[in-house]
Order: C-alpha cells, then structure tokens, then sequence
C-alpha cells in the first residue's frame, strides 16, 4: 500500500527540539519539521501524535523563521494528552498549512486591535510577529489579553516585551488575582475601551475561548465597529483540514477552507456560530 | 447522437469480456430486490437492469469504507489498481457520483486516492422503467434516466437495450466489441422515449402528495431558525443509516492505527454527521450537540449550503434514507412542512 504523490493525508516527520512549560496544562513545543513548511500568520496545521492521530493548531511562532515551527498546545483532550508527554528528540508529523491567513494588506494604515484569551494568544503570538515585520504600514497595534489567573498567562518571560515594540501597547488583565499580581483584574472584555482606537479606522483581531469571543465580539459591535471589520478565528472540529470530509462546518463554510479566520460579517447571519 | 441495439444476449457476451479485465459491479437480483454484486460467470444470468436502483450504493466502490490512505512516515507505495465497471447505475446514483467528484476533486488539493479509483472507472448506466414507492428523483430536479456523467447508457426496450454512448471511453468500448452492437429501427428508439415519458408520470403518481410550490433552497433558508425542525426530526434514533445508504454523502474522518502492523497508518473511514461528537472539539465544545440540530445539519447541507458551494442539491432523490430510516422519517413529508411552515417564518426573501 500506499499512494500516489501528493498525498494530503501523509504527514511530515518533525523532531521535537524543545518542550517549553507555560502554564499548568499549556505547552509550547518547538518542532523541526523534515522539510521546511512555509506558512501565514492565521494559516493552521494538523499536528500527528504518531499512532494516536491529529489535532489542528495555529502555529504560533514567527512565519518568517522557517527551520522550526512552535506550537502552543493546551492539554484538552486524548491527542493534546499525548502531545503533552512528548520529550526532546521524539517525533510528531505536520500536515499543512491550511486555510486562509490574516488578510494583512487590508490591515495597512489602520488600527490593529489584538483580543486574545487564554491559549487564543497562540495564534495572536504569530500574527503579532507578523504585523512587527509590517508596523510602519500600520497606525498602531493594542493588545489586550485575558487570562484565567496570573499562572495562566503564556509566554511569561517575553510577553511584557511585545508592548515595547514599535508602535504597540499591551495590557494584560485576568478573571482573578493572585499572589503578586498588580495588573488589572476583569474579563478581557471590561479592558476594551473606546479610547484605545480609532474605531473609524481600525480593525479588531479577537482569539480565545467561544464564550469569549462572542462577548468580546458583542463589545467590539458596541464599541462601533464594523462587522466586516472584526476578525474571528473560529475553533471547529476538524479532521481532513483540505474540504473534503466536512467535518468543520459553520453554515455554508468549511473552517479549513474558508477560515479559520472569519470577519463577522461572513457569520452574522449564522445562529449561534460559536 | 449514434445509438445502437444491444440485446440481453449480446450484454451477456460484453459481460463475460469485461469480467477479464475489470471488477464489474452490476444489480443483481436476489428474492425480488437487487443488490451489487461483483459480476462473475456464476452470477451474470442474475444480472437485473429491469426496474430503479440497488438497495445499496455504488459509492463504496470509489468512496470506500475505510481505505488506508497513508503510512507515516517510512516509504509509502502505490498498490496497482484494477479497473472497474458500475453496470445499471441510475441516473440518482451517476448524480450522487458526480457530487463526489466535486467534493474530492475539485479545489486546490483532490483526494489521490478517490481520484485513482475514479480514472480506473466505466460508468454503464441504465434507465429506470419503474420506480420504488420512495423514489423522488423529479422532486429535486433529476430524471429517472441519465442524461450526464455516464460512459455508455442503456434503455431497456423489447429486443435489449438501446445504447447511448456519451463519453470518449464509451465509444471506445463500443468500437472494441462493435460485433456486439447492431443498428436499432425507429421504433426501437420510439419505445425507448415512450419508455421514458410513462416513468415520469409514474414517479409524478407516486410523488402527487409532495407536490412543492417553493424552491428547496428557499424553504430551507426561510425555515432556518424555526423551531419546527424539533418536531421534524423527534424519531430520529441517530442510527445514521441515512448518511451511510446516501450515494452523495461523503463525510468521513481520519482513523490513525496504533499498533502492529497497522501502526502509525492513518484510514479514511466513513463518518457520519448525525452523531453526537461529530463536531465536538477537544475540551468539550460542540457546534451541534443536540440531535434535531444535526439533523437540521444535514438537511441544510444538502439543500441549502451545496447550493451556495456547488450550485446545486446534494440530495438526489434516491429514497435510500427513506427506506433505511429507523424512525421512519420520510425527506418528501419533511419538505411539505418546511413549505407549509415558510410562509410564517419572517425571513423569507
Ligand atoms: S430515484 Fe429516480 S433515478 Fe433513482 S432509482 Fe428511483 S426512479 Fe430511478
Ligand atoms: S438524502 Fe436520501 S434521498 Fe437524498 S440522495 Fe441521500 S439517501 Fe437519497
Ligand atoms: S476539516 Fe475536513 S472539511 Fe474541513
């Protein structure tokens, strides 16, 4: 058995370089695929725990640094669980990169506004490399990002820095306080406020847990923007990632196909598409 | 357009040339209902093109199962394939086929391995000369008789079968047996239209209760929202027959094997989105956790969101899942609701 070339299904064998620890059930692996695979900021892929299966992750590393790929994985089901075993010099497959990335270009002079929550900043961590590599095409970026607790923010050690970069701010808040935390405390929602943008001229980038992204989307469309002008990345259950098995389904959209990043407008007609 | 006389004797003879050189699956009767077999020389007289489909569906031939699609990550080799031949398909199923094609085929990435099996394919299609009491191919807008995606298609008549050949590999068989194939009188080809104008009536007989006034599309869009669909769908015991007895549904998931020697091989085994998990995602989340909601799913997949995607239904009037369901859903009864519920509902464009 098997195939012809080009087989979509056949993944790429990628070496575990390294394991980093982020929260207590959140890992970022470091993995260096076989052969290099190109991808955008927004674009998914399927990473193979061999002999258990896949599970569809935004890499949230810098598309330009294309030697490795990092993935920041929370443990939530049977294939996180085994990825989360996973050891330096152990091997996972990588299939893609699939679905649309980030429309960039249509970002250029314009307020990005960057929502995140918990492992949702995984793919913002990417798009935010990516607007740094564009900044002087863009106004200005804000970040604003929620945490379950001051334990469950990512990137720990480098995350303060992002809000140094040129032309971007970041606040960080978190649904509840703990030991030395001095930082705002409130769902993310309640750190979106009028005054961080040009809602005229801005667009919103949101990422995070269904729950939040629907009230973060809510507050976003009271705070004036427009429908086309919010960007969602939708979290569906997948398992081709190339249109074929129709597994992923909002309404008339595939997810792997269409998104993973969707503009409010595409989905509003679509009940509860959370 | 060349039309040509094949009798029942001579079909019999093409047969016994094809079994050498291809898998050919065909209807064959069994107590009164027909079934796919694989055609051999102990089966060919039970060979039936009398009549509508096959209890069961062609699509396993090239939508198989379960089929090993990759072995990570040692080196991977393409195992020979043989040639197959689907004799007495209808024109539901050609139709169920080409929904296939378009879903595996068509988009920057196709499926190698539906499309390896898809190139190796004959289609030898046959007119129904009667329908089954679920048949609904006119309701959404097919025929009982092929008129695209067959290679060569018979019409049953008197004297055999008159042939149409449609496609390049069509001709090209005729040519190769040509002493298989005479010349029909006009008569013969008047039969055949005759034929085919009483199958029509007779599904518009069986059909006379779901006459539908509204676009199925329309419906759908309009009866979206509608807390209608709970009562449809209340005897739907998730049995998923439907899904598996339908020649255009393709959903399937990928399988990976864990030890032995099916370790590390990944399958492409048939999924159906009538199951609860279907769309659930790991830590728990699921676009369509109740049943009537995945239900409604998979009617708004055929008649509503393949519009948008492919132009077109995805149903295709087999009955298959009328037949098959468990709770004895009927699609047509459905649709009669949804029409009758459409002009309540306030969306309607
Ligand atoms: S649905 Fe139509 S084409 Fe299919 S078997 Fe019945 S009559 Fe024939
Ligand atoms: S939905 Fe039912 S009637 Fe329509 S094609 Fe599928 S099995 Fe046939
Ligand atoms: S994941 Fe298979 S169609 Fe989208």
């Amino acid at each position: 058995m098997v195939c012809p070339s080009n087989n979509p299904y056949r993944p790429i064998r990628a070496r575990v370089e390294q394991v980093i620890n982020e929260t207590g059930n959140i890992k970022t692996f470091v993995f260096k695929p076989e052969e290099p695979i190109p991808f955008l900021a927004g674009q998914f892929m399927l990473v193979t725990f061999p002999g258990i299966g896949e599970c569809a992750f935004t890499p949230s590393s810098d598309p330009k640094v294309i030697e490795t790929i990092e993935f920041t994985i929370m443990k939530a089901g049977s294939v996180t669980a085994k990825i989360h075993e996973l050891q330096p010099g152990e091997f996972v497959g990588l299939r893609g990169p699939y679905g649309q990335p980030y429309p960039l270009k249509a970002y250029h002079g314009k307020d990005v506004y960057v929502i995140g929550g918990g492992v949702g900043l995984a793919p913002l961590r990417a798009l935010l490399f990516a607007l740094n590599h564009e900044i002087d095409q863009l106004n200005k970026v804000v970040v604003r990002f929620g945490a379950r607790s001051p334990q469950d923010i990512c990137y720990k050690g480098v995350i303060n820095s992002w809000g140094e970069r040129k032309k971007t701010n970041l606040l960080i808040t978190v649904d509840s306080t703990g030991p030395g935390w001095t930082g705002h405390v409130g769902l993310v929602t309640t750190i979106l406020d009028e005054n961080d943008i040009d809602v005229k001229n801005a667009v919103a980038v949101v990422c995070g847990p269904p729950i939040m992204m629907k009230f973060a989307n809510k507050r976003l469309l009271d705070l004036g923007f427009a429908p086309k002008d919010i960007y969602l990345s939708m979290e569906k259950n997948m398992s081709c990632g190339i249109g074929k098995c129709f597994h992923c389904n909002i309404g008339k959209y595939f997810v792997c196909q269409d998104g993973p990043v969707f503009t409010w407008e595409q989905l509003k007609d679509i009940p509860e598409p959370w | 357009m060349t039309e040509y006389l094949l009798t029942t004797e001579n079909l019999h003879n093409l047969v016994r040339q094809l079994i050498a050189e291809a898998t050919i699956y065909a209807p064959i009767n069994t107590a009164g209902r027909k079934y796919l077999e694989i055609v051999s020389p102990n089966n060919i007289d039970r060979i039936d093109l009398d009549g509508f489909r096959t209890v069961d569906t062609f699509k396993t031939a090239v939508f198989k199962i379960s089929e090993q699609v990759a072995r990570y990550f040692g080196q991977e080799e393409a195992a020979p394939i043989k040639k197959q031949v689907f004799l007495g398909i209808r024109a539901c199923d050609l139709e169920g086929l080409s929904i296939g094609d378009r879903v595996f085929l068509e988009g920057d990435i196709t499926d190698p391995f539906y499309k390896r099996l898809r190139e190796n394919l004959l289609l030898i299609s046959a007119d129904c000369n009667d329908c089954g009491p679920t048949c609904f191919c006119t309701v959404v807008k097919g025929n009982p008789y092929p008129t695209r995606f067959f290679d060569l298609n018979l019409s049953p008549v008197d004297e055999g079968f008159i042939v149409e050949a449609k496609s390049e590999p069509g001709r090209a068989l005729v040519d190769k047996y040509r002493e298989y194939f005479n010349s029909p009188s006009d008569y013969m080809t008047r039969e055949k239209n005759n034929n085919r104008r009483e199958i029509i009536k007779k599904i518009a007989n069986v059909n006379a209760a779901f006459h539908l006034r509204l676009d199925l599309t329309q419906t759908h869009k309009a009866n979206l929202e509608n807390k209608i669909w709970k009562t449809l769908t209340k005897d739907c015991v998730e049995c998923s027959a439907c899904n598996f007895a339908c020649p255009s549904c393709t959903c399937f998931l990928l399988l990976d094997g864990a030890a032995g020697p099916a370790a590390n091989s990944r399958h492409k085994v048939w999924d159906a989105c009538l199951k609860n998990g279907y769309s659930e995602v790991a830590g728990g989340a699921n676009s369509r956790p109740r049943l009537y909601e995945r239900l409604q799913n998979r009617y708004h997949c055929k008649f509503d969101y393949s519009f948008e995607r492919l132009g077109r239904f995805t149903c295709v009037g087999c009955g298959r899942c009328i037949d098959g369901c468990a709770g004895n859903i009927d699609m047509r009864k459905v649709f009669v609701e949804l029409e009758r519920q459409a002009p309540l509902t306030a969306k309607l464009e």
